[in-house]
């Protein structure tokens, strides 16, 4: 056994525990200096752009990428160099990845039956049935995996790997081939069927509202690092820096210098009592608190002036967009719940304000 | 407009190809029906009779023309072939599996893999019987040196053909196999083999067919014992007869058999195929 680093008294509660995972594809860094600890039955969704290295770190504790440093363990093992067959995790892929040549439960059977499970042909047949049915497929096992709706196919490839009964199963934006409908759909039953087997899921995903909705925490990735860890209440509440700001899409960024408690940004000076530490200076305000005014009418917050460009209507509330004097564009959203929506006028000046202790303000400075 | 001249004028060509590519055969097919013994291979016919097809068979009163001493050679090219056949493609598959990953010298080894169907025959053939007869001094044979030379001539075919295949596959399906828990080979023997059998009957195909007509290099490195395209050639040098052209139509009628035989299990598994590029268009 290899010499251990820290951190190996809380292994019994922890499934798996990343540990300084760095992997490069030549002078690209994927992931760099990358911990992390996951718990029993916890859902943790990976957020972050395209090429933030969510996938690669999905990989690696998968086994089918190696690092170039750290260690992963998984059950309380250092697992960084057992091959992907014999780590017990399970994988979904994006494109599912189903065995074409194969029908719906020779699908679900096919890790019992050609693994090491050891188990006889109809206990293997009694197993891959019952897990067709927790996915709601029954009836359809003798089809050829061509002959099913990607709704469909997305559930063997989730019970092919909930056969294996392992404790990890890994989702790589599972969810992402599917329409809105199903997606939310697959959302719920993901959810009760992690309730009912315990499993701890961990869901790599682009989009903000399935990492919100989804987690129990939410792992915010941004170029290779792990920028933020928190439940999705503390990532939407108070974003670590302007970059899970701007890539939860729910906040109007504005550039700016923070200086002696006070910003000052294309919206003049405004006094910022706290300060989130960051490396550049960024006021961010809620598109649901901003309001719009008529530029006449008196304000008693900052405020800036733009010229209102088009809105658009999203069920439960409606989007509205401005445009500032630099081309900047700002969102405002209003909630349907809290009445009617104001109308603007095309092309004519507005002035959006906000209250000052709701914004969140990034700086060098910080008081 | 354009279409109305480029149109016909290509289909003018295509009809001239294939007249061009079928013409010998449809004139080698007339003659093997010329009359007997005394029909010679020229026109007109005398008499239509299946004479010659008989005479391949010895089922003809003797007479001054010999059977064809095709009998063994026909038996050795088919098991020479069918031996490279099995070789080339077994090691094209595994090769062209072991380029999927880059590897220290791959460019070097793939040139090297590719230089085999490039190199004249001919030098090939007189390297061989060179290297076995003063080098080594081994006894050359059919089985082996000539074996040798064909392994080294098909199998950059199996390889490029298995290196097309494997570059459009889609690898997540061995990688969910291994997360399911089942080992590298159960995988590569459950899951890949059959995804890439379509290519693997097109590699064997032409191992085959390049093995049995292979003539430049067995000539040399053969020794002895002749294979079915040395034969031939050997009576082509004393007179020429109908029965040639008669064996010849049969041997082509063999060739259309295996064509056959691949057209239905290439059909079996490209439906296997078209399920997993469906898959992919969900993507």
């Amino acid at each position: 056994m290899r010499p251990r680093t820290t951190g190996e008294v809380d292994l019994d509660t922890s499934v798996f525990r990343l540990d300084g995972v760095t992997k490069r594809y030549g002078d690209l860094v994927a992931l760099d200096n990358a911990t992390l600890d996951a718990g029993e039955n916890e859902y943790i969704s990976f957020l972050g752009p395209s090429g933030s290295g969510k996938t690669t770190l999905l990989r690696v504790i998968a086994g089918f990428e190696a690092p170039e440093a750290g260690r992963v363990f998984f059950n309380g093992k250092d697992i960084t160099n057992l091959p992907a067959h014999e780590r017990g995790i399970g994988f979904v892929f994006q494109n599912f990845a189903l065995f074409p040549h194969l029908s719906v439960i020779q699908n679900v059977s096919f890790g019992l039956t050609h693994g090491k499970s050891g188990l006889n042909a109809a206990e293997i047949e009694r197993r891959s049935l019952e897990m067709i049915e927790i996915v709601g497929l029954s009836g359809m096992q003798g089809r050829g995996v061509d002959q099913i709706s990607g709704g469909q196919r997305q559930r063997v490839a989730l019970a092919r790997t909930l056969t294996m009964q392992p404790k990890l199963v890994l989702l790589d934006e599972p969810l992402g081939a599917l329409d809105a409908n199903l997606r939310g759909r697959m959302r719920n039953e993901l959810r009760a069927i992690r309730e009912r087997l315990g499993v701890t899921f961990v869901h790599v995903t682009g989009s903000e509202t399935e990492a919100l909705a989804m987690g129990d925490r939410v792992v915010v990735l941004d170029r290779g690092r792990i920028i933020q860890i928190g439940t999705p209440g503390e990532v939407y509440g108070s974003p670590a820096s302007p970059d899970v700001a701007h890539f939860l899409n729910r906040f109007n960024l504005f550039e700016g210098k923070l200086a002696k408690g006070t910003f000052t940004g294309p919206f003049g000076a405004v006094p910022a009592a706290h300060a989130v530490r960051s490396d550049r200076d960024i006021y961010a305000v809620r598109y649901d608190r901003m309001q719009a005014v008529d530029p006449s009418a008196p304000v008693s917050g900052p405020a800036i002036r733009a010229r209102f460009v088009a809105s658009e209507y999203l069920g439960s509330s409606v989007m509205n967009f401005f445009e500032a004097g630099d081309g900047h564009v700002i969102e405002m959203e209003h909630h349907l719940s809290l009445g009617a929506p104001q109308t603007f006028e095309p092309r004519q000046d507005y002035l959006l304000t906000w209250n000052p202790e709701q914004a969140i303000v990034f700086g060098r400075e910080v008081a | 407009m354009e279409s109305r001249i480029l149109k016909p004028a290509l289909g003018l060509y295509v009809a001239l190809f294939l007249l061009f590519l079928y013409g010998p055969f449809v004139v080698l097919t007339i003659i093997s029906f010329q009359q007997g013994p005394e029909g010679g291979p020229q026109f007109p016919i005398i008499e239509w009779s299946t004479y010659w097809y008989r005479h391949i068979f010895g089922l003809t009163p003797p007479s001054r023309i010999a059977p064809l001493p095709f009998g063994e050679a026909l038996l050795r090219s088919l098991t020479l072939a069918f031996m490279t056949m099995v070789v080339s493609t077994v090691l094209g598959v595994m090769s062209a599996q072991a380029f999927r990953r880059k590897f220290k010298g791959s460019g070097a080894v793939f040139y090297l893999i590719v230089l085999g169907m490039m190199v004249p025959g001919v030098l090939t053939g007189l390297g061989v019987s060179l290297l076995a007869n003063n080098i080594i001094g081994i006894e050359r044979h059919w089985y082996t040196t000539a074996f040798a030379t064909h392994v080294a001539y098909t199998f950059p075919f199996a390889f490029l053909v298995m290196l097309a295949i494997l570059n459009r596959f889609d690898s997540s399906v061995e990688e969910a196999s291994w997360s399911l828990g089942v080992d590298p080979w159960t995988t590569f023997r459950k899951v890949t083999f059959p995804l890439i059998f379509p290519g693997v009957l097109s590699a064997m195909l032409f191992a085959f067919t390049l093995s049995l007509d292979e003539f430049p290099r067995t000539l040399f490195a053969s020794g002895r014992d002749q294979t079915l395209p040395l034969a031939i050639y050997g009576t082509f040098a004393v007179e020429i007869h109908p029965n040639i052209f008669a064996f010849g139509v049969l041997t082509t009628l063999f060739s259309f058999a295996l064509l056959s035989v691949y057209g239905i299990l290439m059909a079996m598994s490209v439906r296997r195929a078209k399920k997993m590029a469906m898959q992919e268009d969900i993507e």
